[in-house]
This record gives C-alpha cells, structure tokens and sequence, in this order.
C-alpha cells in the first residue's frame, strides 16, 4: 500500500504562489472591468459640466482712490484691471489682489469713454473739448525672478488726430478690417466718418463724412455687423435702419416696442446681427434684421421677462450672451441662443454704474459709487446649451424661422454656433434605417436558407465565407463605396433600379423551369440552390445594367436623375443613402447572417421531426414551427446589426457628404454621429463647449449601442434557456 | 395549371429560391468585393504597354501623346455631350459611345496626367519600342524617347543614350541610398541629441538656483555635436554633388522635348520591348518596391512601408497589452470569481462593449489617455518641454492602449469560451493529486485554453489592424516623418505619431489632390490589408476547429 499523500505536503512556498496568483487575478480582474466601466464614467464627467447651473459669486471688493469713474474693463487673460475716470487718468490695477500697477494721465477732462467695437483694447474717449480720442491698451509679459510680469501700456494707435463731436451726441464706433466708423446722432441728423485703409501705430487719413437726416430725434447709435448698417432707436422704441455703404439707404422703419411702453435700454449683440431692447414691462426681446423678397423686417427672434425692467445691459465681449441690471441692483446673466436665465444676484450696483464683463466671460467688475473695485465671478462656461437647444429648434441670427441645424464653426469670431443634435440623430437613424433595409432580408433570407435548406457541404464553406465579410475593415468598404460604387450608381442609376425589378422575377422564372425539371435529375442539387443561383444573380445584373438605359429612356424620359428630380422633387448627390445603405448593409449583413443562422439552426431536431411527422411540408414547417422558435433569436440578430449600423463611422465618412441634413431622400447624403465626431473632435478645443457636445454624442452612442446589445443579449439567453428545456 | 401553381407555391418552393437567391447575393458581394480589391491592386504593378495615341482633339486638330491605356467603358448620348462631346463625332442614331482613360504622364508639361478619350477620337493606336517609362521623384510617370544625354562628361545622342541612362539610374540611386543613410541615420541621431540637450538647458534654466557646472557641460557637448553635424553635412554635400549627373531630353509625342535631371529618376523601363517574362520580373521588383520604400508625393506615389511598419507595430503593442489583461479577466470571472447575478451582469456587459462603435473608444482615449493621463505626464516628468505637449498629445502609446480596451472584450469572450470548455474533472482530477487551484491553472487549465486565448488574440489583432475611426482621434498621421523604433534611445518612441494602412486608405482615397492618380496605390493598400485580416481570420478559424476537435477527444 502506497503511503497517503498529505495536504501539509503543500510547502509554505506553494502556498504563496496560490494566494499570490489568487490576488493578482483578483485584482487584474476587477482592474480591467473597473476600467471598461471607467469608459462610461470618465464620458459622463467630460459632459456633466455642460448641464451644470451657472452662477454669479462675489468676490472682495478693492477700495480705490476716489475718482468719478467712466468705464471700468478687465485685461484680455483677466489679470489686469482699468479704470478710466473723468478726470483723463486712467489707472490700471492687480486683478486678484488690487494694488495699483500703473496710470496714465492724459491731461484732459472725459465726458464718456467706450469700447471700440469689436475690440478689447481699445476705447473711444469723448473730451469736454467735444472731440474724441481713441486708446489702446497694451500688457507687456517679462519675467522677472521666475515670477511673470505685466506692465500696462497706453498708447494713441490713430495719432493724435481727434474728430468733433457736439457733446450733445450720441455716439457708436467701429473697427473692422481696416475700415475706423464713428456714427454720431445729433438730434435728428446723423454724421456718419468713416477712416478707411486704417493701420494701428500709424497716422490716421482725413476721413469721407456723410450726413443725413432721420424720421425722429435719436436717442440710440448702434452699428450693424462690418460696417454695412445703422441701427438708429429714439426713446419709445422706434427704429430706423439704415444702409451705410454707397448709397446711404433706408432700410426698414418701425417700433419695436409696443404703444405705450417705455424702452429702458438697448444694445447690439455680438456680430451686431442682432439688438437687445429691454422695456418696462421687464421685458428683454432680441430682434433680428431679415431680408426677403419684400425688403427688410425685424422679428422678434425671443424674449426673456425678467422681474423688474432692466436699466442697462452689459454685453460679453466674445460671446452672444449678456447680462442685464435692473433698479434694484439684481445682476440677471442670460444668454439668447438657449434662452437661458443663467443665474441672478442682488448687489449694491445703481444703474448708470460702469460695468463690464471680462473678455474671457469668467468675471464682471463694477466701479460702484463707494470708490470701490466691485468684482464677480461668473460661473457660465456653456451658456450655448439646454436641452431645448440640443433637441429643439431654435431661431438663429440670420434665419428666417426656426430651424435644426449642426454647425459648430466657422471663420468669423462674431458666429454663432449651431449645436442641435437633431439632424446628427436624424442622419445616424436615415444611415441605420437604409443599411438595415437592404441587409436585414438578405441576412434573414440568407440565414434561413443556409440553417435549413443547404447542404451540410455547402453551410461548412459558405458560413464561414459570409463571416469573414464582418472582419473586413469598414475603411475599405467605406473607400469601395464612395469611389467605385457611387460613381458607378451616379453613373447607372437606372440600372440599378432595373436590377432591383428584374431580379425577382428572373429568380420566379428560374424556380418555375426548375420545378418542370423531373425530380430524378433535380433531387442531388435541393441543397445547393444558393451556390445555382449565383450564375442568375451575376447574369441578371450584367443584363439588367445593359438594359438600364434604354428603361431610362422609356420611364424616365432618358435620365433618371432628373426625372427624380422633377418629378418626385428629390436631389441627387453622389455619395448618399444609396450607397450607404448597400456598402453599411454589407457591412451588417454578416452580423446579422451569423446570428440569426445560429438561431434557426439550433432549433431542436425533434420540433422539426415531430412537424414533417404530422404532414408538414419543409416550408410549413420553417413558417409555422422554426421560425416561430427561432425568432427571438432573430430579433436580437436584427438588433446586434442596428447597433453596428448606427456607430459605423468609416462608411459613412466616406459614402456621404457629410451634411447635417434633415430630409429622408434616399438620394441625398446625411451626417451621423460617429461620422461628425470623427470629422470635428480633433479640431475640437478640449473643454470647450463644442467639446463636450462631442463627447455627449459620443456618450449618446455609447447608451443607444448598449442598450440594443443589452435587449439582443438578454433575448439570446432567454433563447439559450428555451432551447435547453426543450 | 392553376393547380399546378396552387401546390407549386404551397410547397414553399418559389419562396426557398429567394432565401437561396439572398444567399447568393451575399456570395456574390463578397467574392466581388475581394475580387475587385484583388485585381485592381494587382493590376496596378504591372508595367503596362504604352500606347502612341494619335487623336482628333476638341478642335479638330490631330494631335499625339504617349499613354497607358486604363479603363474603357460606355456612356450615354446626353453623358458625351454634357462631358465635352462633339456631336459629329458620333452618327445621329448613336445611343451610347465608348471611352477610355487614359494615363499620359508628364504632369509638369501637359497637366492633367489623366484624360478621357472617346473611342470615336482615337485615329491610331501604336505601340513605338523606344519609348521609355520613367518613374520620377516627383511629378509622377513621364512618358517619352529619350534623345539626349548631356553632363559633366559631355553630350551623348543616339542610340548609346539608353544604355548610358541605365547605368546612370542605377548609380543615381545608389547614391540616394548613401544619402538617406546619412540623413535619417547620423544627421538624425545629431538632431535628437540636440533637441535633448535644448530641453535639458531649458529644464535647468527654470529651476531658481543656477548650475553653471552642468550648463557649461551642456554647452560643451553642444559644441561638439555641432562639430559633428558640421562634418556630416560636409558628407551630404558631396553627395548631393555625385547626384548631379546630368540630365537627359526625351521626346514627348507631340514633338515636344522634356528635360529630367537624372538625379530625379527612380526608374526607368520600355515596356514594349519587355518580354512577359521581363514584364514578370519588373512587376515582382514594384510590388516589392511598394512594400518596402517610403511613400513619395503625398502618398500618391512610392511605397507604404511606414504604414505597414506603424500597423505591425501598434498591432504588436496592443496586443501585449491585452493578452495579459484579457486573459486574467477571464479566468477571474471563470475561475475564481463567485458565479452569480453579478457575474453574469458584467459577462453582459463585456459582451456588449464589443459592440460599442469604436468612434466612442476613440472618443475615450481621446479625452481620458491623451489630454487628462498625457497631460498630467507632461506636466509630472516633461515640464521643460511645455507648452510643445509629449505625451499630451496624441501618439502610439495611446493608440495602443485605446485599441487594447477596445478588443479586450473580445479576448475575454473568447478565454472564457475556452475555460468553459475544459471539463470539470480535469480540474478536480489536478486538484485530488493534491495540486494548488493556481498549479491546477497554470499547469492543466490555461495550457487546455490555450488556443481559445490565441484565437481572441488573432480575432483582436484582425480587429485592431482594420479599425481606423478610434486612431484618427489617437494617434495616426498622413505623414510621419520618422519611423516610431530607430537607433536613438529609447530606441521606441511611444510618444510618437505614426502612419496606418487603412489611415492612408481613407487619407489618400478622399483627402488627395489627386485622386485619379492615388486610386490604383489604394487599391492595392486595400489588398494587402485584406489580405492581413483575412489570414488572420482564418487563422482565428482554423485554431477554433483544431480546439474543437481536440475537446471532443477529451470529453469521450
């Protein structure tokens, strides 16, 4: 008899290495699915910031020397503060801690001093000598012990050369490429002076000056956006617009403002598309200028009713947003796009007080009337979004009603982006939709045929052949579909359409002859109709694209494309749904196949036996009894392949155009999510807005994908179970 | 008949045709798909004939011009007339009219180097055995008969001028071979340590107290590697001076001559006078030459060895990553984790992520790896690069890394898969000898797995060589001008951009000035990807049968 083996023969050292591997599985383990639900987490991290609530927070406030001051601003990077005072001295101030840095006296007294519009840096100052003078402020970077530096500096960019304003006026300036417009109302006549081919630091021309008069005395000057219009506003809300550029022109004449109500303040938005008038009602209403077939109108593009009536509003210098303060110092922050109410705050601020936000929209800073720097941090990075924005449709500067659209850029600093998922949420569904029409009978069909007809022979290479088509790289059929098929499609549309008709019925005609073959000759080959079909299919097409044209001259008066066009008013472009939906659907059709293949085939034999028992034909039985078994297998196959189709992103680049469209024209292309965030995220400036838009796509994607996997997935074990117990 | 057609259709009969009919589509699609891809990529090194076309032009002149012939096909009427037609080139009762593309060349001279020639104005076709192909370094293909040859040797005319051409090509590119030695071996290397050394500086300069000690020994290596670049560039100079060797005139086919400075000819060949067999040789050595050289004229011409080399690579990188991580996470879930509800929630939820669209790993590695992990590297161990990013920008360790969690699941799924086949008495019989559970691992259940885990590793490797969308987001560029692994240490640069197969597919398919010209490269890029992936899938498969069958025998 063999001596028993004893447990302690397991020696300390191997008792180690069993706990050890049991901890590093453990961990590693956990660590990698810890990591994949990171995905989810670190997704919703980047995009929680956007539907965060804004808010305005006080900060100390910097007692100052005592002066009357005329406008208070902040530096472009928010370091610096300034103040300009009635006395010509302008002085500049610590932002954070707010010790004076430097001052400039200019040896004059200041009635008034503006931005320049659409600067920062620069100032139209109006003296008591009823001129202006235009500054420049400058901050110079050094490094001093490791420690960074700025200095502030002052200069004249336009020389000493002053223009003369009656100090009755009211006054706009602008600067855009190169072209210095003041617009100055006096009473009931406009001088307009316009300095052209303008360079800063060098001596200003001698300008054109142009004078006309108005309907009604003014008591607003704004200037239009690039110096192409003149929004003139009198004291009860009537507007006169006028067109600058050669001739000077009246454009629209109107109110804006219902009888019997009083205007409290006004002002351009940025771009100038669009002006701000608040009323006593405490009613704020951005108006836009439109311009159709019957000249020029304003619309009320939206309002915002605030408490009590505000008495000024403070622009953001680099965004379209605002801020309004009404009688009883409550700062409003809202923003016209969403139309958001952002955040309120009650201050010690009268109306009259300078004010202005920062470059940057992170603080506002007030010179109140106690000699104090009064500063407020504002909480409001993505003021562009609510849900309404993201879903909704929204009215846009320069449109004529409101629309969806997908436009996060541009050129111009003065652009407002357009950021509804709408169309990209229609575009991913057009794409799925089309790729799912033509693949899901294929992939059904096919898988039927192969589960239940074919020849074991046959399923053993054909499976396995299918399959391979889902590890095909998608950038490659993406690249077959946008330039072989697209142009081929562009080229022959007719005969595809011929294909899709005569095919069917080539396939009846070939299935009537066979039955009349005797069933001796016929009965070796009942497995193998798929691999006898392939010659029809290949010859069908090859007739089908040589007959295509002459159908087109018969039904489409010889040229499809336009017949579409006239006829059904659809567009054509090259690269649309067409293509996409037969290249994606090809992409989706092995996923589809593979699955619901499995699903058919691992229906239990005895279902099948005991129904051809009884009588059944192979075709009743796969109607009434497998398919019935198998078709929640089905449905998870069909739901897998969604999934797939919706998050393409290769084919879908490359077999569209790429526009965010709102029409289900099979003819025209579209963009989806995938594709857009493919297209726009590395241009993307990281936190920004447009951003975290990108990832909410991309986290939209990520729920919509799981959740058709998840459904497939539960369905399919469900199935698994079903299965066994039978 | 109408009871014929009664029991034909009751017997299901029409309707297993159409089921057929989808099967045969899918065929269809699949072998036209590969086949096209097969011979439009193989088609495009073959040194095709060139033809001396002699064509009525738009104006009725006759004019001539070398060229290979493309593609010939059929359009309509309206098509020929909206296309720049003439209507008396055809007849009246002409429905539909044949053209061909052709390729002519000499971009430089008579752009475009691509033209559509109605079959109706080709006079003449004649195939002249002189006229020689040279592939040039930029311009493309010039077509012609070279005439002349003039250098500091003097003017040679006639017939000595092709013999002479040949071996001055070859000379030619040898001497480019000594110059790409230099430039990206020793000049290169020079630049690295030099841009190590600037780094160093600006490292120590922000550092409050001084250290003049390891300034000054800064400068001094400074110097002396300037010293060095000096001496190489020296070296480049005379190279470049043993390049010029003349040039040669070659005769178009309109009359016309062209110049080409020799030093700019990779190639040259008369198609028309190669035998098959040359033609074979010719076409072996272009497709060797597209695989190993580096793309030239915005990757619509020369080689793809760099996207080749930055596939293998990342590929490779990843899949370390991911077998380690895929295969632990499986035998916990399988092996040690406790059975229940949970597991299979998260056995669901692996499942699941491999259907997630990659875009949104894309995303993820994006946001998570590049600016939020990179970032705070940066700012840990590289500060006296900043503001100019390392790590915080996109590069291949975090293309890898990012397609690491994207075919983690599928590595996973298929371990498991593996695990679940190896029956339980194995692992109770290793257990009762008096083995630990990680001995009854390691020594019975993970070499049993074995295949399972390959196979993952191939279906993730098939995956990660096609995906494209996660690594336009992480880390690929058109164009990268070094290779990611050269001589300078750290030898691997993690940090670095690189170029992608399928990238360059969807790079110089859609986003090159050229796209006729780049249409032929990518087909044949798109054949060698295909081909990758499908072995690599079929690999995949053969090893799941072999596992099969290998467990049958255990479990009888």
């Amino acid at each position: 008899m063999q001596p028993s083996i004893s447990v302690s023969g397991v020696t300390r050292r191997r008792r180690w290495n069993d706990r050890i591997t049991k901890w590093v599985v453990a961990v590693g383990g956990a660590g990698v699915i810890g990591a994949i639900t990171l995905i989810f987490g670190y997704l919703l991290w980047v995009v929680a910031p956007i539907f965060a609530p804004g808010s305005i927070d006080k900060s100390p406030t910097h007692d100052v020397v005592e002066r009357q001051p005329l406008l208070v601003d902040v530096s472009e990077n928010g370091d610096v503060l300034l103040r300009i005072s009635d006395d010509g001295i302008i002085e500049f101030y610590d932002q954070s801690v707010g010790t004076p840095i430097a001052a400039f006296d200019l040896e004059q007294r200041i009635v008034s001093a503006d931005r320049v519009y659409p600067r920062v840096d620069l100032y139209a100052l109006r003296t008591t000598t009823e001129k202006i003078l235009f500054i420049r402020t400058q901050y110079i970077v050094s490094f001093v012990e490791g420690q960074r530096v700025l200095t502030p500096k002052l200069d004249l960019p336009f020389g000493n050369a002053l223009l003369d304003v009656p100090a009755s006026a009211v006054v706009d300036t602008q600067f855009v490429d190169g072209e210095l417009i003041v617009a100055a109302a006096i009473g009931r006549s406009l001088l307009l002076t316009r300095y052209s081919n303008v360079e800063e630091g060098f001596p200003i021309g001698s300008p054109e000056q142009v004078r006309v008069d108005t309907g009604s005395e003014v008591a607003h000057v704004l200037l239009g956006p690039r110096n192409e219009w003149v929004y003139l506003l009198d004291t009860r809300g009537g507007i006169e617009v006028l067109s600058i550029k050669e001739p000077l022109s009246l454009l629209y004449k109107g109110s804006l403002i219902p009888i019997g109500m009083e205007m409290t303040a006004t002002a351009a938005l940025l771009g100038r598309y669009s002006i701000l008038v608040a009323d006593n009602t405490g009613k704020v209403t951005q108006w836009g200028l439109f311009k159709d077939e019957f000249g020029h109108r304003f619309e009320a593009l939206r309002d915002f009713q605030l408490d009590l009536p505000a008495q000024s509003i403070i622009l953001e210098p680099r965004r379209k947003g605002f801020a309004t303060l009404d009688a009883e110092g409550t700062l409003t922050l809202l923003y016209p796009t969403s139309n958001r109410a952002i955040a309120n705050r009650s201050t010690i601020l009268a109306p009259g007080t300078p004010v202005a936000i920062a470059p940057r929209s992170d603080m506002l800073v007030a010179a109140n009337s106690r000699n104090q720097l009064q500063r407020f941090e504002l909480h409001n990075e993505h003021p562009e979004i609510s849900f309404a924005a993201l879903w909704g449709k929204i009215w846009y500067e320069g449109y004529e009603e409101p629309i969806f659209s997908w436009q996060s850029s541009s050129a111009d600093t003065d652009f407002e982006p357009k950021f509804s998922l709408t169309p990209l949420a229609f575009g991913t569904l057009k794409a799925a939709f089309y790729a799912l029409l033509f693949a899901v009978p294929i992939a059904i069909m096919g898988a039927i045929y192969t589960a239940y007809f074919m020849a074991p022979a046959m399923r053993s290479w054909v499976k396995p052949g299918i399959e391979i088509m889902a590890a095909l790289p998608t950038v490659i059929l993406g690249f077959i579909g946008g330039l072989w098929l697209a142009p081929i499609i562009e080229d022959k549309l007719s005969s595809v359409i011929t294909i899709v008709v005569v095919l069917p019925v080539a396939l009846f005609v070939m299935s009537l002859a066979w039955s009349q073959i005797p069933e001796k000759m016929t009965k070796r080959w009942a497995g193998w109709y798929g691999l006898l079909v392939t010659p029809l299919i290949v010859i069908t097409a090859y007739i089908a694209f040589d007959i295509g044209p002459i159908l087109e001259d018969v039904f489409f008066n010889g040229n499809s494309r336009t017949w579409f066009r006239d006829v059904l008013g659809l567009n054509y472009d090259q690269r649309n749904a067409l293509v996409v939906g037969i290249v994606m659907g090809l992409a989706v059709v092995p996923t589809i196949f593979s699955i619901a293949e499995d699903a058919i085939y691992g229906v239990p034999n005895h279902l099948k036996n005991g129904s051809l028992a009884l009588g059944a034909t192979p075709w009743q039985t796969l109607t009434r009894v497998v398919l019935l078994t198998a078709s929640p297998g089905i449905f998870s196959a069909v739901m897998i392949g969604m999934g797939r189709a919706v998050g393409e992103t290769m084919i879908v680049l490359m077999a569209t155009g790429n526009t965010p469209l709102m029409d289900f024209n099979i003819f025209e292309g579209m963009r989806t999510f995938a594709a857009n965030v493919a297209v726009e995220l590395p241009e993307s400036e990281v936190n920004s807005t447009h951003y975290r838009i990108l990832f909410l796509s991309a986290l939209v994607l990520f729920m919509l994908t799981f959740a058709f996997n998840t459904v497939a997935e539960v369905v399919r074990q469900r199935l698994r179970e079903q299965y066994g117990s039978l | 008949m109408g009871k014929f057609m009664r029991n034909w259709f009751a017997s299901g009969e029409p309707w297993i045709w159409m089921n057929a009919a989808a099967v045969g589509i899918s065929i269809v699609a699949v072998v036209g798909v590969l086949a096209l891809i097969a011979v439009r990529g193989f088609a495009h090194f073959w040194p095709s004939d060139v033809q001396l076309i002699t064509f009525a032009d738009e104006d009725g002149t006759t004019r001539q011009v070398f060229a290979e012939l493309i593609e010939l096909n059929r359009i309509s009427r309206q098509q020929f007339l909206e296309s720049g037609g003439h209507a008396d080139w055809i007849s009246q009762d002409q429905e539909d009219v044949s053209r061909w593309l052709v390729k002519t060349g000499n971009r430089r001279t008579n752009p475009p180097d691509f033209r559509w020639l109605f079959l109706d104005q080709i006079q003449s076709l004649q195939s002249p055995s002189e006229v020689v192909v040279f592939e040039r370094l930029e311009w493309g293909n010039a077509y012609g008969i070279p005439v002349e040859l003039e250098n500091a040797q003097g003017r040679i005319v006639g017939a000595e001028v092709w013999p002479q051409l040949r071996t001055l090509i070859t000379q030619a590119s040898i001497t480019r071979e000594h110059i790409d030695e230099v430039e990206q071996g020793s000049l290169n290397r020079i630049n690295y340590d030099l841009e190590r050394l600037r780094l160093k500086q600006r490292g120590l300069a922000s550092t409050a107290h001084e250290n003049t000690l390891e300034l000054k020994r800064i400068e001094a290596e400074k110097a002396q590697l300037m010293g060095a670049y000096d001496a190489e560039e020296t070296v480049l100079r005379q190279l470049y001076a043993k390049l010029d060797l003349g040039n040669v005139t070659i005769r178009t086919a309109d009359g016309g001559a062209v110049n080409i400075d020799i030093a700019d000819i990779l190639a040259a060949w008369q198609p028309n006078r190669m035998s098959t067999f040359d033609k074979v040789g010719h076409y072996l050595g272009s497709i060797g030459r597209f695989l190993t050289e580096d793309p030239r004229e915005a990757n619509t011409e020369g080689g793809i060895f760099p996207a080749i080399f930055g596939t293998v690579l990342m590929v490779l990188l990843m899949s370390v990553i991911v077998t380690p991580f895929g295969v632990i996470a499986a035998v916990y879930l399988r092996e040690y984790a406790k059975q229940g509800l949970f597991v299979r929630i998260i056995r669901i939820a692996v499942n699941n992520l491999a259907g997630v669209p990659s875009i949104v790993y894309g995303v993820f590695g994006l946001g998570f790896f590049v600016y939020f992990l990179g970032g705070n590297l940066d700012r840990l161990f590289f500060p006296e690069a900043l503001p100019a990013p390392t790590f915080g920008t996109p590069g291949l360790m975090w293309a890898s890394l990012t397609l690491a969690l994207l075919t983690v699941p599928v590595v996973i799924v298929s371990t498991e898969e593996g695990l679940t086949r190896i029956p339980r008495s194995l692992r109770e019989g290793s257990l009762a000898l008096g083995a630990t559970k990680s001995e009854t691992l390691f020594r019975v259940i993970l070499p049993m797995a074995s295949p399972a885990i390959l196979t993952g590793i191939i279906l993730a490797v098939a995956r990660a060589a096609g995906e494209v969308a996660p690594l336009m987001l992480v880390g690929v560029v058109k164009l990268a001008p070094t290779l990611p692994l050269d001589g300078n240490f750290p030898f691997l640069h993690l940090d670095q951009k690189f170029m992608h197969l399928g990238f360059h597919i969807y790079d110089v398919g859609f986003q090159s000035p050229n796209v006729e010209a780049a249409r032929p490269l990518v087909y044949a890029t798109s054949l060698l990807l295909v081909a990758i992936i499908v072995v690599l899938n079929l690999t995949a498969i053969t090893l799941r049968g072999r596992l099969e069958r290998r467990y049958r025998s255990v479990e009888s």
